[in-house]
């Protein structure tokens, strides 16, 4: 296990980088449901105060 | 030949409904892909004869660099589609790409600068690559920026989607910059025919990378771009239906 955290050496570059990477991906993930939660709360925002759309 | 799909995929709710029933296949298959091309690369992979177990980064700086002009590609073109047949839903899917792929080119530019520091000497160079996917990360920023300008999202659709079109002369120079150039950066080891650079244990799991970061994007693209038709749509039936159920 120790030798594979070593990474030969160069763990101090290969697990920043595997970290940033999966870090942006999840980043991206959440990110982009929030977005869409928003913009769905804000139509139902609008749709409660204007009443029928035409 | 029949344009029925491409008028469907026009239509705001048929584009919205599809986008929330193809979701979760793209998405499960991209986490699937992804987990296992990342044992792959990390675990099953024989480390690099000349680089070590460094050269590992490839399986997250490859795919990201992929990502971040692909992702251009995308906007580009969908843009274009925007402004020449006035089309909402491209002009959704345009402005759902740009943080997608300012957030992987910067994942390309450090993941490519932590690599290069031990097999160059030095986290970063003005290397013609390295230069030109750095002003890839200035155009997507510019591109968002240029979007925030506007209270209207129709005309930040149009001026935007402009400067998405003329942005895209960078994508095949930084593609083609390691054979224009002399280029410190190596050159391509999986986009090229005939000439299989690398082993089925080491290119295997780099495939699976690439394709798993693809579905991802299409992922993360149709959630966005259903916020982005929810936006548009502001007084449109269907969206009572949409956003209720």
């Amino acid at each position: 296990m120790n030798v594979f955290l070593e990474m030969g050496g160069y763990a101090a570059y290969v697990w920043p980088s595997y970290g940033l990477t999966l870090g942006i991906i999840i980043l991206n993930v959440v990110w982009a449901r929030r977005l869409l939660a928003r913009s769905r709360a804000e139509a139902r925002r609008r749709l409660a105060t204007r009443g029928e759309p035409r | 030949m029949t344009w029925t799909w491409f008028h469907r995929l026009g239509s705001p709710p048929h584009a919205y409904a599809l986008a929330a029933r193809l979701t979760p296949w793209f998405a499960w298959t991209a986490a699937a892909l992804i987990v296992a091309g990342l044992y792959g690369g990390l675990v099953l992979a024989p480390p690099d004869y000349q680089q070590g177990d460094d050269f590992r980064i490839i399986y997250v700086h490859a795919p990201s660099a992929w990502m971040s002009l692909m992702v251009y590609t995308t906007m580009a073109v969908s843009a274009a589609v925007g402004l020449i047949w006035r089309m909402k839903v491209a002009h959704a899917v345009a402005a759902s790409c740009a943080a997608i792929g300012a957030s992987f080119t910067f994942a390309a530019l450090v993941t490519g600068s932590l690599w290069g520091e031990r097999m160059w000497g030095t986290y970063w160079v003005w290397d013609p690559r390295l230069t030109f996917e750095l002003i890839l990360l200035f155009q997507y920023m510019g591109y968002m920026g240029l979007r925030s300008a506007f209270d209207d999202v129709q005309r930040a659709d149009r001026a935007s989607a402009v400067l998405a079109v003329v942005g895209v002369v960078n994508v095949p120079i930084i593609h083609y910059s390691v054979i224009w150039w002399n280029s410190l950066h190596q050159a391509p080891s999986v986009m090229q025919l005939g000439r299989p650079t690398m082993p089925a244990a080491m290119l295997i799991p780099l495939l699976m990378m690439f394709l798993g970061f693809t579905l991802l994007f299409l992922a993360l693209l149709l959630v966005r771009m259903r916020a982005e038709i929810l936006d548009r749509e502001r007084t449109a039936t269907w969206i009572r239906e949409a956003v209720t159920s």
